[in-house]
């Protein structure tokens, strides 16, 4: 007699077991399946490198909502997260180190522009605006342009604010939602590092170019960036990103959640148009009364369902939504700090983020190489020292640096036969980037671990290692993510959910879609959808 | 057009002083002063002239057409720019009495693409069915030709709201109106409820994407993607790829009320060149009694408070105006014909920041004889498929490729050619057995490393002709003569800022209400009076006389709200 629950979530992620503990807070049976032996999907802390512990994957902590940490309480969970101060960006003449202190940032920026300068603080309260506008949208499900008037209702205030907003704002949120990362930039700032660092947000986790229209989109979704509120923050986990999962999986379990790792799901079980089960890889079956997907929309779709259980222009369009994976991970075991050739005293620039985005130029030819199947010959990385903020992640004495590296296209030209063929020289190509400029930093390195977007695919079920599971772009945003129509994380398939990324508002570590999911399947438990 | 080296001298210099020191003689005085003597300008003169204002247009350069000109190389006349006059609104044409004045005509072939190296080719016909005819021969031919079939009827259901928005005046998403209609632009219109949910729902979607990624959702032929997807790049700095490139590959697909656009786009001609579209216009202009002045070039518009008072052109001379209508673009328009104490520094510091970067050359080559392109077929099917555009890519990264360079102001190694040869349709333009080929070259970038030394010309000119021979062999040896026109000249001999053909870049970034800037994009501008549009306005470039008739519209509501 198989077992029978109130709610089944495929996928042990940050969003599958948050949904898991929202449901089982509202007194649901829940339990949660993970095809891998650990808990977290994309926020993984592991050891490779023995002694030595890396976030795989993802990071860096900005987007997690303060409603899920209050809600679930994860601070008594056992969550802590140290905010990561600064950006500091090596040039060939020099860098740019920007920390907290205002009038610092501002010294800094004037090294390399006045005119930057005096803009900065416009541009800072311009986007603050924006984001401050914006943000409810993504604590709340999308409306459908064609779906109940009262979908809309709950934007309505969002609407009036809208027309309160002055013509500046309104003008600069529209640059950001149809232009490009540069262009926006380019309307306060002309210094290069500033400029390409600053545009880096446009390009994270996505196939396009920092010139090309539509980075704006995903350089205002980095920029929602709030830790309990306090705004465009971001923030290390101690004990790496793998603790939020930790953190989340054990609020769920307080709830009475039950998590199994070990537990591939081979297909969901349907009865006519409902879904009523999954059937695991190992033969078992499991039921239960909903069934919700924190899978990207692929493995959701196209991959646990029986051929054939979609309506055609459901499949279709799931065919067209598009992934794209454009970066890479690697991840090092260091016995020192390395020494940047030009760099103030101190290790205070090393505490943030170490941005290798020189110019403008730069990161737009990096995405040349990649927009024709070959790796970014001079990649753009965003690397992290954690070991600096949290000593436990390596031995005494020593470090890890996590360096996320952009472009490496999922696709590559034949030429290269295939990731596993390059995997050794792109992680060469990685160190070479960095050492120019911190020559030392191949002597420090002790261990390392790369992840390309085929390891991204093949070990954390990212489809085409894309780290948002579907690429943030315009059209595949607010009401049309995945799916026209579909927006809703209800899916064609009665009492089958979908809970992941892939759904409003999209990736990173928000955990907002796991949240929306639920909040959306108890409404309709109590009939309310 | 101003010249933009004169106008900026005077940018500078606060209206008042220069009014002071002009008045040479006493001053003509006009309802409205329209500045351009394009289509969009004639178009807008008509308008104005026809709800009986006293309308004065003025034209800096000695002849009227703006970039719709017939040009001559030898004695052969030329379209020296725009060479189709394909999306020509039919609602303008029928108010200005335009019917019969001009001769269209569209041939069955609307686009013929040779492959540069396969040898083979695909003729894209107005009629669609015939189209997917040839293409079910290619390899996996059945699904390509069902693909193209499908997109085609998508374009066109879309195409079909386009069309009706086009003769709008863009909404205003101002005033608390909802989110999802600034996201939608003005999908919410009533032409967009009358769609069905299908199409409704895959505008919202399609608008913000690349045009490689729109035509690959429907066709796996990489020289078809190409071919398709260009339209969405043409005359503009962006490649099939770049995201926002669909919204201006909808736009080049509009349909219906004699608009028939689709996935092939339409390919029609003036007989007598662009030029006979524009003096049809003109004397339509003149029959409303509107006044056009050629070698009159503004430098500055005069404005008192906020309000403006007419325009003071080269000569000293100053015609007093409580309207000015400007179809330059919106940079020389507000940046180098007024102050900064009029437009302020917010406004000039966004407008600045716009794209209009040129990366499109014009190449007309007169040749000796009709050139000979194998993969057409026959002499007899060589007449027939050579008479629409003749376009030259291989595959979406191809065109990416040639785009890259722009970026960082090269020229492409191996530019997209588009060429048409009039001669071939309209036999009016030429007495003999000469032929001329009128070809749109990309990317050129205006800020070329180096500049346009008479070197980089010839550079870009051999590299164009090169594309040339891979699919006309021997094509060079009949080349009479050859006249190049760089996005530098657009720039210093038409005063287009930064030489770009549409003025300001095209694509769902800089579009409908947002085109040029959010907020000076419904035609109306901070300054009392003051009026833009031109290509850099909603709906954009190409020569359909829309911008034109919706800020001359706009002008006209305004006037009888303030009647009332």
């Amino acid at each position: 007699m198989a077992d029978r629950y109130d709610a089944i979530v495929v996928g042990g992620g940050h969003n599958g077991l948050t949904t898991a503990a929202y449901l089982a807070k509202a007194g649901l049976k829940v339990i949660v399946l993970e095809r891998r032996s650990v808990l977290g999907g994309a926020t993984l802390t592991e050891s490779p490198v023995p002694g030595y512990k890396f976030s795989v994957a993802s990071y860096l902590v900005s987007l997690l909502r303060p409603q899920v940490i209050r809600e679930l309480d994860l601070a008594k969970h056992g969550l802590q997260m140290a905010p990561s101060v600064g950006t500091y960006t090596p040039h060939w003449d020099g860098y740019l180190d920007r920390r907290t202190d205002h009038a610092d940032t501002l010294r800094e920026i004037r090294k390399w522009s006045h005119r930057d300068a005096d803009n900065y603080d416009d541009f800072k309260q311009t986007v603050t605006d924006i984001t401050r506008f914006i943000r409810p949208a993504i604590d709340m499900p999308a409306p459908d342009p064609y779906g109940d008037p009262k979908e809309w209702l709950e934007y309505a205030g969002l609407a009036k604010d809208f027309g309160h907003l002055p013509l500046r704002t309104k003008g600069a949120l529209l640059d950001l939602i149809t232009g490009s990362a540069y262009d926006f930039l380019r309307r306060w700032f002309e210094g290069e590092p500033l400029i390409g660092t600053m545009s880096a947000s446009g390009i994270i986790g996505t196939f396009l170019g920092i010139k090309s229209p539509g980075t704006g989109m995903v350089f205002l979704h980095h920029y929602f960036g709030e830790i309990d509120g306090s705004f465009r923050e971001w923030a290390l986990p101690q004990g790496g990103t793998g603790a939020v999962a930790a953190a989340i999986a054990s609020a769920a379990q307080s709830f009475g959640a039950i998590t199994r790792t070990d537990a591939p799901v081979k297909q969901v079980l349907l009865r006519g148009d409902k879904a009523i089960g999954v059937v695991l890889e190992s033969g078992e079956e499991v039921y239960g009364d909903t069934i919700v997907s924190a899978a990207d929309a692929k493995h959701t779709f196209l991959d646990m369902l029986p051929a054939g259980s979609l309506p055609t222009e459901f499949e279709t369009a799931i065919r067209n939504f598009k992934f794209r994976g454009s970066s890479a991970k690697v991840n090092f075991a260091l016995d020192g700090l390395p020494t940047f050739t030009a760099a103030p005293p101190g290790h205070g620039h090393l505490m943030g983020t170490v941005s290798i985005s020189p110019s403008p130029d730069y990161m737009e030819r990096a995405y040349d190489d990649a927009k024709h199947g070959h790796p970014s010959k001079r990649p753009f990385l965003d690397m992290l020292i954690p070991t600096l903020v949290d000593p436990s992640m390596a031995p005494p004495g020593k470090h890890v640096a996590t360096a996320f590296v952009q472009y490496a296209p999922h696709k590559l030209a034949p030429e290269h036969g295939g990731w596993d063929n390059i995997k050794e020289q792109f992680g060469d190509l990685v160190v070479d980037t960095i050492s120019e400029f911190a020559p030392d930093f191949r002597d420090k390195i002790v261990g390392r671990q790369i992840m390309t977007p085929l390891d991204l695919e093949r070990t954390i079920g990212l489809t085409e290692g894309n780290i948002f599971q579907g690429e943030i772009l315009v059209q595949q945003m607010a009401f049309n993510r995945p799916v026209s129509g579909w927006s809703r994380y209800k899916t064609p398939i009665r009492d089958y959910w979908l809970a992941s990324s892939s759904a409003h508002p999209g990736g990173g570590i928000m955990a907002a879609p796991g949240r929306l999911a639920a909040l959306e399947i108890l409404k309709s438990k109590r009939g309310e959808a | 057009m101003a010249a933009k080296k004169s106008a900026a001298s005077k940018a500078e210099l606060p209206p008042k002083v220069q009014k002071a020191s002009r008045g040479v003689k006493a001053p003509a005085t006009a309802d409205v002063v329209v500045i351009g003597g394009g289509h969009n300008g004639l178009v807008a003169a008509a308008y104005l002239a026809r709800a009986g204002m006293k309308t004065i247009l003025v034209e800096a350069r000695t002849e009227l057409g703006g970039m719709a000109l017939t040009g001559d190389v030898d004695g052969i006349r030329a379209p020296m720019l725009a060479h189709t006059v394909g999306r020509f609104r039919p609602r303008v044409a029928r108010d200005l009495g335009l019917q019969g004045k001009v001769k269209l005509v569209e041939p069955e072939a609307r686009n013929f693409a040779p492959h540069p190296t396969s040898g083979t080719a695909i003729t894209l016909w107005r009629d669609a069915k015939r189209t997917a005819a040839e293409l079910a021969t290619r390899p996996n031919g059945d699904k390509v030709a069902a693909g193209y079939l499908k997109l085609d009827g998508r374009m066109r259901r879309i195409g079909g709201y386009f069309e009706k928005v086009l003769d709008g005046i863009p909404p205003d998403l101002d005033g608390g109106k909802s989110v999802a209609e600034l996201l939608a632009g003005f999908a919410f219109r009533a032409p967009f409820t009358g769609l069905e949910e299908g199409d409704g729902r895959e505008i919202l979607r399609m608008l913000p994407m690349s045009a490689a990624d729109l035509v690959n959702e429907y066709i796996n032929d990489d020289h078809l993607e190409a071919l398709i997807a260009w339209r969405g790049s043409r005359y503009n700095a962006s490649g099939p790829i770049s995201p926002g490139t669909g919204a201006s590959l909808l736009f080049d697909s509009i349909t219906g009320d004699g608009a028939d656009g689709g996935a092939s786009g339409e390919t029609v001609v003036a007989i007598g060149g662009p030029g006979a579209l524009i003096g049809a216009i003109a004397d339509a202009a003149r029959g409303f009694g509107a006044e056009i002045r050629t070698g009159a070039q503004v430098t500055t518009i005069t404005e008192l408070d906020g309000r403006v008072t007419g325009v003071a052109l080269a000569s000293g001379e100053e015609i007093i105006a409580p309207y000015v209508l400007s179809t330059l673009d919106p940079k020389s328009t507000l940046l180098n014909l007024l102050g900064v104490e009029a437009t302020g520094p917010e406004l000039r510091r966004r407008l600045r920041a716009t794209r209009n970067t040129g990366v499109t050359a014009k190449l007309n080559i007169l040749l000796d004889r009709l050139p000979v392109f194998p993969s057409a077929g026959s002499a007899a099917e060589q007449e027939v498929r050579l008479r629409g555009r003749i376009t030259i890519l291989s595959d979406i990264l191809g065109i990416e490729r040639a785009f890259d360079s722009s970026k960082y102001g090269e020229m492409s190694d191996v530019p997209v050619v588009e060429a048409m040869i009039p001669t071939l349709i309209d036999p009016s333009l030429t007495n003999d057995k000469r032929h001329l080929l009128s070809a749109v070259v990309q990317y050129a970038p205006v800020d070329l490393k180096g500049g346009w030394t008479a070197d980089a010309r010839k550079t870009l000119a051999d590299r164009a002709v090169a594309v040339l021979e891979t699919v006309a062999p021997g094509i060079g040896g009949h080349i009479v003569a050859r006249q190049l026109i760089t996005p530098a000249d657009l720039q210093s001999d038409w005063g287009a800022t930064g030489g770009h053909a549409m003025h300001v870049n095209e694509g769902f970034d800089q579009f409908a209400q947002w085109r040029p800037l959010y907020g000076i994009g419904r035609y109306e501008t901070p300054i009392d009076g003051l009026f833009l549009s031109g290509a850099g306005t909603a709906p954009g470039g190409g020569v359909t006389g829309a911008p034109g008739a919706n800020a001359a519209e706009k002008l006209i509501r305004h006037l009888r709200r303030a009647a009332e």
